[in-house]
């Protein structure tokens, strides 16, 4: 099929008005179409189309490398390899991302001479040898074996090289619809010859016309979807996608209230590795919640006061999150679960009085005035937790916003909370005091428990807490942690609601955390050290209680988290692998130049090996005759490239008065002759007397020059 | 039964249907935009580089239309096929086929594409070739794989209708090429009309059930001097066939011990009164055995397929001389047939050649047994065996010991091979060749 005429040079004209090349293209189309007024023509061989090809490929290639040099591709792929992180990682996409956009715009300038070859060659289309590498693999081997060879195909490459301006010109950003109507009128110059005969034009016109219609409201359809994605708000958004079991730093819905069995999983969230053999913290916080409305915990003005903590220095992946002196030190592994606008991100689990973050991986850290940490990056973060006792980066409780946040109780809870504070006759007590007699009371009137029956009565204030505190006492952490607040609050001692995981199950050297030990507790302030302090009331049989409920089948599930967490070092750059491979490649990559280079070497060898073989299979060209020719040609008379022999000799004698030769030629000729051409070939004693003749008659020629040299 | 295996022949079934039938219903420039359509889709899942998604919506609503047109067609037709009693492998045929308009109008832009029935193997055998490809095929290498379908029977080309005017008819011409040997069977006629963008096709189909019998490839050989001498036939060419009676008579004679019953003269016999008997004229002309070496553990391999056409050659050459050949193979179970001198014609053995299949329940010992015991009665046997081992050494080594003339051609496959060791044959190597496949047209001239 070809493509009809002018229409590849109007497809050059609208690649080079989209991409901007419009003068290259104007030169481009004038000489793709002048084919059709020009009538000289090349006969181009196989060969010469071969070498077109290579030209084109070389040309790509040398484009490739120097578009990705002039992208910087370079500089950021040996930065991904040598430190490879989410920022290099980035960077090493863009630059080929890059490339591939340029190399793309300019295809059909690299493939201009291929295309221009066939149409100013006579057969009008190319060998699909020279374009199919299996194709050539197969020639080559039914060369190498004496085969057949497989018959020859011609292609047209005409649709081809419009397909390739067509793409070439979509790579660009869409800022209004001409690639559209573009693309129409030129499909509909190219079906234009496809159409089927049967059916009239009205039909054909009108199925083209719906179509265009359909396609038109297609591609505007996709651009709306695409603007009504990019306006959801990304936060409402990375709650819908993605909220697997990480902590949402602006709230912290609790169970509280919920009837039957509370459902916890042995899943490994968190590994931690402590240095020295040093005991790991005891807590590991995400975050802390400072409004209460049942069941939910709110971080309230803290929601919207997240601060970005700059890289110190950039690119170190050190964050530091306070300038304290930390003495202590944990490694952690957890996963970033929330979906954010670009990246994943989830609150980090941090030690109590976590000054900086060192070897993290993140776009981003964001901190707020609750304590929580927020991370973006890549899913898989590993970083080192430096702290140490004293300061941390919980704001103190009286805010500039609302002085009352760390001591505000909810109106419905006051009478429950009251009657225990009448009961423990706690009001009035300071703050030692209370911690110890509310400690003691939890631990000796309340159990811990999974399980919440439905309640028997219900009164109109009747609320779940009031409930654990009056009647079950019994429940899981957030009841003891959410209890505790409040009835703190109510003694006038800020307190905060805080969520996090308790570190307390060894894996060899190592920490793991579990789902089911994720836990709530209570932040008290201590008004001498002006620090928040960790009050956990939650009786100390719920770790025994949790752990019981492991599956017998937890191995299996450990190792397969295992088998996944590795994966995910690997996946996310955590591990050394990639330099690893890099050292294995790079033996490898020298190993297949030198057996190219080698084996290119033996080829040569081989070829000159073979070359006797090969007059062999042309025999004849070792005939003396051959000397003979080269002797007269030597003195002055050469032969014209189409003059035969016969002619020539007869020429020679003329000339040069070797009349006395004519008769010996002519013998010597027909010798010469049928040892070349005569499939039977020569006898030894006829092989023998055209040495011999064709000897005497060079010797007869020398005589005669010495007498009278011959010449013009 | 292994499940995998299963697993896969069902894909293989459901992929080479969605493949056929892609071919058939999508025209090459319909293809073209299927492949623009997905290029197109894959760079617009960057709307903000690229503006490929226009291209796709426009592509993909081509589709949508072109679809929707080739829902419904129908067309009331008739045809008759003239197809020839033969074809060869490999050798391009055409064919007519002339179709009947039923309708009140005219007909345009139609083509024609025949039905062939559907190639397809059934589990056994799609089996079968799979373990052995398995066997053949090295680990880690990229080895030479099989790259002709083995259950692909004929390309048959789509062929352009005449404009069809009402209650007319027309005729038709169809390419076709076999691609294997045997039955090739068709089942249907198709008229097929494109949408007004030429990319889908939508048919009429007709049924029609017809067959022709596609012969092996046959190699030119040169002017052969067969080993073997002239040989006595007893009963002449009647018997040396085993079928009809010959009328070569020469006398009367008395009845001797032996003699069949129905060489009696009964009506010499009353008039002598005693059992009288026609006597036939010796019969001496060369007679030559054709061994086909069946015994192959690789189902529709190039080797057999090879071996079979060079017995077809030999057949076609050896029965335009004055001789008898007889083909012995072994199939379901051990055949000897007898062609030339007037007996049956080169193209009936072409036609049981047609129909071989390798042998895979038997051993190699029913064609030694066989060959052997059928030796008395030729004058030169030529053997074309699949592999060159001690079996086949030794029915070689018995033929020479019963004072026969052999020649032995080995079939040979595509890898690189080592001479064969001449065995029996020392004294005469030149009897042995080996036959490389691609090769063996060039190394069958080489034989005088």
């Amino acid at each position: 099929m070809k493509p009809p005429p002018l229409l590849l040079g109007a497809t050059l004209l609208f690649w080079g008005w989209q991409s901007g090349l419009l003068v290259a293209a104007v030169a481009m189309a004038v000489v793709l179409e002048s084919a059709n007024l020009v009538k000289a023509r090349w006969e181009f061989s196989d060969e010469d189309f071969s070498r077109i090809w290579t030209f084109c490929s070389l040309l790509f290639l040398g484009s490739a490398v120097y578009t990705f040099t002039a992208n910087e591709g370079p500089a950021s792929f040996s930065g991904f390899f040598q430190n490879p992180n989410p920022l290099t990682q980035r960077a090493a996409g863009r630059a080929s991302s890059l490339t591939g956009a340029s190399l793309s715009r300019w295809l059909p300038i690299f493939f201009f001479a291929f295309m221009v070859a066939q149409q100013f060659s006579t057969r009008r289309t190319v060998p699909l040898t020279t374009i199919s590498l299996i194709l050539r693999r197969r020639r080559k081997q039914a060369l190498k074996l004496r085969r057949p060879l497989p018959p020859e195909r011609n292609v047209d490459i005409g649709y081809p090289y419009f397909a390739m301006c067509l793409l070439a010109a979509a790579v660009h950003p869409g800022e209004d619809q001409s690639f559209f109507w573009g693309l129409c009128a030129l499909l509909t110059w190219a079906l234009w010859a496809q159409r089927s005969r049967r059916f009239g034009l009205a039909v054909w016109a009108t199925a083209l016309v719906a179509a265009i219609a359909l396609g038109f409201l297609g591609q505007r359809g996709i651009g709306q979807l695409q603007r009504y994605l990019e306006n959801l708000n990304p936060q409402w958004m990375a709650r819908f996608m993605r909220q697997r079991g990480g902590f949402d730093p602006t709230q912290s819905r609790t169970a509280l209230g919920s009837v039957g069995e509370l459902k916890t999983s042995g899943a490994i969230v968190i590994r931690l590795e402590t240095k020295n053999d040093a005991s790991p913290p005891p807590y590991l916080r995400s975050a802390s919640y400072r409004r209460y409305g049942s069941p939910v915990w709110f971080a309230g003005s803290s929601k919207d006061d997240f601060q970005i903590i700059p890289e110190s220095p950039p690119e170190s992946r050190t964050w530091p999150l306070l300038v304290k002196t930390n003495t202590a030190s944990v490694n952690i592994a957890c996963y970033l679960e929330g979906r954010g606008s670009n990246a994943l991100l989830g609150l980090l689990p941090l030690p109590r009085g976590s000054g900086q973050l060192e070897n993290l991986n993140a776009y981003l850290v964001r901190t707020n005035s609750a304590g929580a940490v927020l991370a973006e990056g890549p899913r898989l973060a590993v970083f080192d937790a430096r702290y140490g006792s004293g300061e941390t980066i919980d704001s103190p409780p009286s805010t500039e916003f609302n002085s009352d946040e760390d001591l505000d109780v909810p109106e419905r809870e006051k009478e429950a909370l009251d009657a225990i504070i009448e009961e423990l006759r706690l009001r009035g007590a300071d703050r030692e005091r209370a911690l110890q007699t509310l400690g003691g009371f939890f631990a000796d009137k309340f159990s811990y428990s999974t399980w919440q029956g439905r309640p028997r009565t219900r009164g109109t204030n009747d609320t779940p807490l009031g409930r654990f505190l009056l009647t079950t006492r019994s429940g899981h952490c957030e009841y003891f942690a959410t209890a505790t607040v409040l009835l703190l609050r109510r003694l006038e001692i800020p307190a905060r609601y805080a969520v996090g995981y308790v570190v307390h199950e060894g894996s060899g050297r190592k920490y793991v955390v579990r789902q089911r030990d994720a836990h709530a507790w209570c932040l008290v302030w201590d008004e001498r050290s002006q620090t928040w302090q960790d009050f956990d009331t939650t009786p100390g049989s719920w770790v025994e209680t949790e752990s019981k409920r492991a599956s017998p089948f937890q191995w299996l599930s450990d190792a397969w988290s295992r088998i996944g967490f590795e994966i995910a070092k690997i996946r996310w750059g955590q591990s050394r692998l990639r330099q690893y491979l890099l050292i294995v490649i790079i033996p490898g990559l020298a190993l297949l130049l030198y057996q190219i280079l080698f084996r290119r070497g033996r080829k040569r060898r081989q070829d000159r090996e073979e070359e006797p073989d090969r007059t062999r299979l042309w025999p004849g060209l070792d005939s003396e005759f051959y000397l003979l020719e080269k002797e007269l040609a030597r003195r002055g008379v050469p032969r014209e490239p189409s003059e035969p022999i016969s002619d020539w000799l007869e020429r020679v004698s003329r000339a040069c008065g070797l009349e006395d030769l004519r008769e010996p030629l002519a013998g010597l000729l027909r010798l010469h002759y049928r040892y070349r051409f005569d499939p039977l070939g020569l006898g030894d004693a006829d092989r023998a007397a055209l040495n011999r003749e064709a000897r005497r008659c060079l010797e007869i020629l020398a005589s005669a020059a010495e007498t009278a040299p011959v010449g013009r | 039964m292994n499940p995998l295996l299963r697993i896969l022949y069902l894909f293989y079934r459901l992929f080479s249907s969605a493949r056929y039938r892609a071919l058939r219903r999508i025209t090459p420039p319909g293809r073209a935009v299927v492949v623009g359509a997905l290029v197109a889709a894959m760079m617009g899942i960057d709307p903000e580089n690229t503006v490929g998604y226009q291209a796709f919506t426009l592509l993909f609503a081509l589709l949508v239309v072109g679809t929707a047109f080739s829902l419904y067609f129908r067309l009331h037709f008739s045809a008759v096929r003239q197809l020839p009693r033969f074809g060869t492998v490999g050798q391009p045929f055409s064919y007519r086929v002339t179709i009947q308009n039923h309708t009140p109008r005219n007909q345009t832009g139609l083509t024609l594409l025949d039905n062939l029935i559907d190639p397809r193997p059934s589990y056994q055998q799609w089996r079968a070739l799979q373990l052995d490809d398995e066997k053949y095929t090295r680990p880690f290498r990229l080895s030479q794989r099989r790259r002709i379908n083995p259950f692909n029977l004929a390309t048959v080309k789509e062929a352009a209708v005449p404009p069809l005017p009402a209650h007319r008819e027309v005729q038709a011409e169809v390419q076709l090429t076999p691609l294997r040997r045997g039955l090739l069977q068709f089942s249907a006629v198709s008229l097929a009309r494109t949408d007004p963008f030429g990319l889908f096709r939508t048919f009429a189909k007709l049924p029609l059930p017809q067959s022709v019998l596609i012969l092996p490839k046959r190699y030119w050989l040169p002017p052969l001097a067969l080993p073997g001498l002239l040989k006595y036939q007893r009963g002449g060419v009647a018997l040396a066939s085993n079928v009809g009676q010959s009328d070569e008579f020469v006398s009367l004679r008395e009845y001797r011990r032996g003699d069949p019953i129905r060489h009696i003269h009964w009506r010499s016999w009353a008039k002598a009164g005693k059992p009288i008997v026609k006597e036939f004229e010796d019969e001496f002309f060369v007679r030559h055995a054709l061994v086909l070496d069946t015994f192959t553990d690789r189902p529709y391999s190039d080797e057999f397929e090879e071996a079979v056409s060079v017995a077809a050659s030999f057949a076609c050459t050896v029965l335009t001389q004055e001789s008898l050949l007889d083909l012995l193979f072994v199939g379901t179970e051990a055949y000897c047939f007898t062609a030339g001198r007037g007996l049956a014609h080169a193209d009936q053995m072409l036609e049981i050649l047609a129909s071989v299949r390798p042998c895979a329940d038997r051993s190699f010992a029913a064609l030694e047994t066989l060959v052997v015991n059928h030796a008395s009665a030729v004058s030169g046997c030529i053997c074309v065996l699949l592999a060159w081992d001690e079996e086949r050494r030794e029915m070689v080594r018995k033929l020479k010991a019963l004072g026969l003339p052999v020649l032995v051609l080995v079939i040979h496959g595509h890898a690189p091979r080592k001479p064969l060791e001449p065995g029996p044959l020392r004294d005469e190597p030149e009897r042995l060749l080996a036959l490389d496949i691609g090769r063996i047209e060039e190394q069958l001239a080489t034989l005088t």
